[in-house]
């Protein structure tokens, strides 16, 4: 059995532990400075978001993480640009870019992946997702209805898939179209990027089936997440292909239980919420920023770790974790989570790239 | 006002000089009119090398040689720009990527999300060479439905609606080719220079389009009184539209220390040519497309491919390029003064930025560095004889 650990990369801003606040680490402004007169600042404006980015990506791949998850968030940096940014800064990792299907002609999005794929030995992954709020779509320039979004990623899959693999392709669909399409020479023989899908309608679940490597499920509770685990599966199956389950998730890990608890309440009550649970487990606590997780495992490394385990053991085989602050949290997890989860699960401690 | 002189990157790999045809830079060669995959040098292998190293090199060398940055073109067969752009920007610190790319290829939001994120993630050293010219199945191929005159009439929207994402705010935006509801770019995005444009096209919807976004308009070399005439057309028309649009010329060079040295570079790469070459070359001399540029180029071939000399133009001027090398037909060809010369010929003509470029781009980028571009005077030399007009 593989697992595959990927980290969330939050392109809007990071923040302190268990604080609502996002700022934009290493950035600065002219108009306020930021140490007191009586300090020096060596570094003026040399620095940028991008630096603390750039930061996030190695830290995920020193503390032993598989990927790094690019968000598509409309209010964050744009996921290409970052994603090639931290492809060529690090070594191992996959990164998997979140993207919709309104981005424009699926061909030069398939060309520039097979760029992106050349240039790291084949270390780019696609996570196809289109809002479903109507006004997001529509200040994306995208005025589709709700309904016909599952064909649309099922014709710009297609359409990428057979360009990457092939000459002479043609397709007409109702949202795409190519002719005599394919690329040739040197772009020829790029490996399609892994394709990851999301949503929980049966819909989704059916275009998984049918295009999906990677189906993902936003958080729930093991046993809410069951049915949907296993109708995938049938889904499946009957499609004749194998769809890998993967699981997005937050997590908030401290030394013991209890200052995790501490921590996830100083949060929630940051977020305006009131009802707080008491006791280690998964949360309705969501990191701030588009491309959180819909729920926070809260508790000591070994509660998480065998709340993973459990997961794990239901059919989770790609879990895509995320942590505030993401940088020092990519530490932790990786230190404290991952090596002890891997063993109970049998894995070896470092994946091949 | 100061002349600015950009690079070019070799994104089709290239031979190791112009004596020879077979590409081992990069990890492609090209052989009788097919593409086939060739390991050479940076051949993607187990090494974790690839061919963006190789064009890392060629970046790091035109910013370390006092390039503004280069042009990173976009062809059916080689990487995107968008790419090298994103993954370059970390490792180069003043070299500034020129992506050529065509609008209709992208959403204009997630356009200008790229656009600032890139402008963020590079310090600003993102601009646009937009091209719309082609047109037909080519376009097809690409999944672009947009007919060819209509296409202008695009990227002059396309173009709009970059603009007004760019002051900030919300915008809504209903035209022929793009619909927007409350679209914004976010806070964190705001505030980056917006791409300065050169601008490529030779119709008349293509210079309608200019005279709207254009900062620079890009033209391949012509004859000199043919580009002084465009030069001046496209800087009547934008003027009257108040727009004041500048020139730039893109074009290959061949610069040595002596004239003679620099012709016997190009006459060895001559000679060095198949009948397969040739006979190809006079192919594309007979075609006609939807270029109004590449049929400029054609129009001066010469009828018989037999002498070097005969592809001669002006003094420093010859049209046998795309012989030796894919892409546009005319270069100059000359001793370091010499094409200095030419280059400040040019800018009387109405040029105000270059684009250079000179196989192998690796070592060229250091020696145009090092020795023709301390030579060029740009404006500063206005008032001197104008040569090579003939």
């Amino acid at each position: 059995m593989t697992i595959q650990f990927y980290w969330h990369v939050p392109t809007r801003g990071d923040g302190r532990l268990a604080d609502a606040a996002v700022k934009l680490r290493g950035e600065r402004n002219d108009e306020q400075p930021y140490f007191t007169a009586g300090v020096t600042d060596p570094r003026g404006r040399k620095f940028n978001y991008y630096d603390h980015l750039h930061q996030i990506g190695k830290a995920a791949e020193l503390a032993g993480f598989d990927g790094l998850l690019v968000p598509n968030d409309p209010e964050g940096e744009e996921s290409w640009i970052v994603a090639g940014y931290l492809t060529r800064n690090t070594r191992r990792v996959k990164v998997l870019a979140t993207f919709d299907s309104a981005r424009g002609s699926a061909v030069y999005a398939a060309k520039n992946a097979v760029s992106y794929q050349r240039f790291s030995n084949g270390r780019f992954a696609w996570q196809i997702a289109t809002s479903a709020n109507v006004a997001e779509r529509r200040a994306n320039g995208d005025f589709i209805e709700d309904a016909d979004i599952p064909q649309r990623t099922e014709e710009f899959v297609t359409v990428a898939r057979h360009v990457i693999t092939e000459t002479g392709y043609s397709f007409k669909g109702r949202f795409f179209e190519v002719l005599e399409g394919g690329f040739k020479g040197p772009l020829s023989g790029q490996a399609v990027p892994q394709v990851f899908l999301t949503g929980q309608t049966e819909a989704d679940l059916a275009v998984s089936a049918k295009l999906a490597d990677v189906h993902v499920f936003e958080a729930l509770p093991l046993a809410d997440l069951q049915p949907y685990l296993e109708r995938l599966q049938e889904l499946s199956a009957k499609a004749g292909r194998p769809v890998q389950a993967a699981l997005r998730i937050d997590l908030l890990v401290r030394e013991t239980a209890a200052e995790a608890v501490h921590d996830a309440a100083r949060q929630a009550r940051q977020q305006g919420q009131t009802a707080l649970p008491d006791k280690a487990g998964l949360w309705a606590l969501q990191t701030p920023g588009a491309g959180a997780a819909r729920a926070t495992l809260v508790g000591d490394a070994d509660q998480v770790t065998a709340a993973l385990e459990e997961y794990a053991s239901a059919g989770i085989t790609v879990f895509q974790l995320g942590a505030v602050p993401a940088l020092e949290e990519a530490y932790r997890i990786g230190e404290q989570v991952l090596p002890a989860l891997r063993a109970r699960l049998g894995l070896s401690q470092q994946q091949a790239a | 006002m100061a002349i600015d002189i950009f690079w070019r990157i070799p994104t089709h790999g290239e031979p190791s000089s112009l004596r020879n045809k077979l590409h081992h830079r990069g990890d492609w060669s090209q052989q009788e009119g097919d593409h086939i995959v060739h390991r050479g040098l940076a051949g993607g292998g187990g090494d974790g090398f690839n061919s963006l190293d190789y064009i890392a090199e060629v970046a790091r060398a035109a910013e370390i040689s006092g390039f503004h940055g280069g042009l990173i073109p976009s062809f059916p067969m080689t990487d995107e720009p968008w790419a090298i752009s994103s993954f370059l920007a970390r490792e180069t610190s003043t070299f500034r990527f020129m992506i050529a790319f065509q609008p209709g290829f992208l959403n204009p939001v997630t356009a200008a999300r790229m656009t600032a994120s890139l402008q963020r993630a590079s310090n600003g050293r993102g601009l646009f060479n937009i091209i719309t010219g082609g047109g037909g199945p080519a376009q097809l191929w690409w999944g672009d439905v947009a007919p060819h005159d209509d296409r202008y009439a695009r990227t002059t929207e396309f173009l709009d609606v970059l603009r007004s994402l760019w002051k900030g705010g919300s915008y809504s935006h209903q035209g022929k080719f793009y619909q927007l509801e409350n679209a914004a770019l976010p806070e964190q995005l705001l505030g980056q220079d917006f791409p300065e444009i050169y601008f490529s096209g030779s119709s008349d919807a293509a210079l309608v389009s200019a005279s709207q976004h254009a900062d620079f308009y890009l033209s391949w070399l012509e004859p000199f009184d043919q580009l002084k005439e465009k030069f001046d057309k496209v800087k009547e028309k934008t003027d009257k539209l108040g727009r004041k649009v500048k020139c730039a010329v893109r074009v290959d060079i061949v610069a040595r220390a002596t004239e003679e040295e620099a012709w016997r570079e190009v006459r060895r790469g001559f000679e060095n040519l198949s009948d397969a070459d040739k006979d190809r070359y006079a192919r594309f001399a007979q075609q006609t497309g939807d270029s109004v540029g590449a049929n400029r180029q054609r129009s001066n071939a010469p009828k018989n491919l037999d002498n070097y000399q005969d592809f001669i133009l002006h003094p420093n001027v010859w049209s046998g390029f795309s012989l030796l090398r894919g892409g546009q037909t005319n270069g100059i060809v000359g001793s370091y003064e010499q094409v200095a010369e030419r280059l400040d010929d040019l800018v009387r003509l109405g040029a105000d930025s270059f684009i250079l470029a000179s196989t192998p781009h690796l070592e060229e980028a250091y020696r145009v560095g090092e020795e023709v571009l301390p030579l060029v005077q740009g404006h500063s030399a206005r008032n001197s004889v104008l040569r090579a007009v003939g």
